[in-house]
């Protein structure tokens, strides 16, 4: 274990921290509105990870859908990570044992993979700065539905706080600090072209994030045309 | 639904949102990509970005709001410029914040 690294993880997942912290308390709240006991809805947040899917599943069974719905619908939402992770694989080798970076890839949202993406343009992964990372984000996650969850019913609106802008400020910065040269420049800006016109043409795809996983697939396949063609 | 169904239901959330992360470093790690692979791969970070950023700020509700009375696309301007100008998380995180509460409250 280096310590170094676990507290660079743990600084790092401060601002994710802050931007879950009212997901995660709304979240909290929905999911005791639709019947669940503080006891399921915390354990989701442990067991499950994945705000987006959370957030579809306390949808469907506030319309009285069944849990086979719920189920498919995060397949779908949960189908991107299996991109995200296949690319962090080469960066991931050689420096995080297998099992160990399996085990922590369970922490991987679309934050912390930016985080960390970021981080490795820089520095070798380590599996302390991996743990570091996401396991303070995932508690972050965890303590947040809980407070929602016991408190809910007695705070209001967390928007006047300008909380709300936490996680698309975290994306822009980081966005920034990703973009290398221009094949990078052109991949982001037609990669989020394509992600709103599919979003626009097919409405189901922004709830179920398959538009983020073709318009990535598409903008990453026209970065290696262009960068080929130099 | 009964706390019996609800427990299935987390349970099956949490094997579907479980493999797909863990899968792909599990069983690729002792596989070499090809080259032309590896590059595609190296796209997948600002392509999500790019997306990412796009939704969260001309989707913040879940539905493509461009217009004026998109508060989003008004905090984006300074968060940009802040990150682009000092390239720090901690300032770009501050700005956007803070002209978010100014716009909740004065908008």
């Amino acid at each position: 274990m280096q310590t170094q690294e676990l507290k660079q993880g743990i600084n790092d997942s401060i601002p994710i921290v802050l931007g879950y912290l009212p997901l995660g308390f709304a979240f909290g709240v929905l999911a005791t509105d639709v019947g669940m006991s503080i006891v399921q809805a915390t354990m989701m947040s442990v067991l499950c990870f994945t705000g987006a899917g959370q957030y579809i599943a306390i949808g469907v069974l506030q319309a009285g859908g069944a849990v086979f719905t719920i189920i498919l619908a995060n397949v779908l939402v949960n189908l991107r990570y299996l991109l995200f992770s296949t690319s962090l694989v080469p960066y991931l080798k050689g420096h995080v044992p297998t099992a160990t970076g399996s085990i922590l890839s369970y922490g991987l949202t679309d934050e912390t993979y930016a985080v960390a993406m970021n981080r490795y343009q820089q520095h070798a992964p380590t599996a302390s700065y991996m743990a570091g990372l996401n396991l303070s984000s995932h508690t972050g996650w965890i303590a947040s539905t809980l407070l929602g969850a016991i408190l809910g019913s007695y705070i209001g609106d967390t928007d006047r706080l300008g909380l709300g802008f936490t996680l698309p400020a975290m994306y822009i910065c980081l966005l920034v600090l990703m973009i290398r040269n221009k094949p990078d420049v052109i991949v982001a800006l037609s990669s989020a072209f394509i992600c709103l016109l599919i979003g626009y043409l097919m409405p189901a795809t922004m709830a179920n994030m398959f538009n983020i996983i073709i318009a990535t697939i598409a903008a990453a396949s026209l970065g290696v045309f262009i960068s080929e063609r130099k | 639904m009964s706390g019996n169904s609800i427990w299935i239901m987390i349970i099956g959330v949490s094997l579907v949102s479980l493999l797909p992360r863990i899968l792909p470093v599990a069983m690729f790690s002792r596989y070499e990509f090809p080259e032309p692979v590896k590059r595609w791969l190296s796209f997948v970070a600002p392509a999500v970005l790019g997306a990412l950023t796009a939704i969260s700020v001309l989707a913040p509700e879940g539905e493509i709001n461009i217009s004026i009375q998109n508060k989003y696309i008004w905090a984006f301007i300074p968060t940009l410029l802040v990150a682009i100008k000092t390239r720090s998380l901690f300032y770009s995180l501050l700005v956007g914040i803070v002209t978010m509460a100014l716009l909740y409250n004065f908008m």
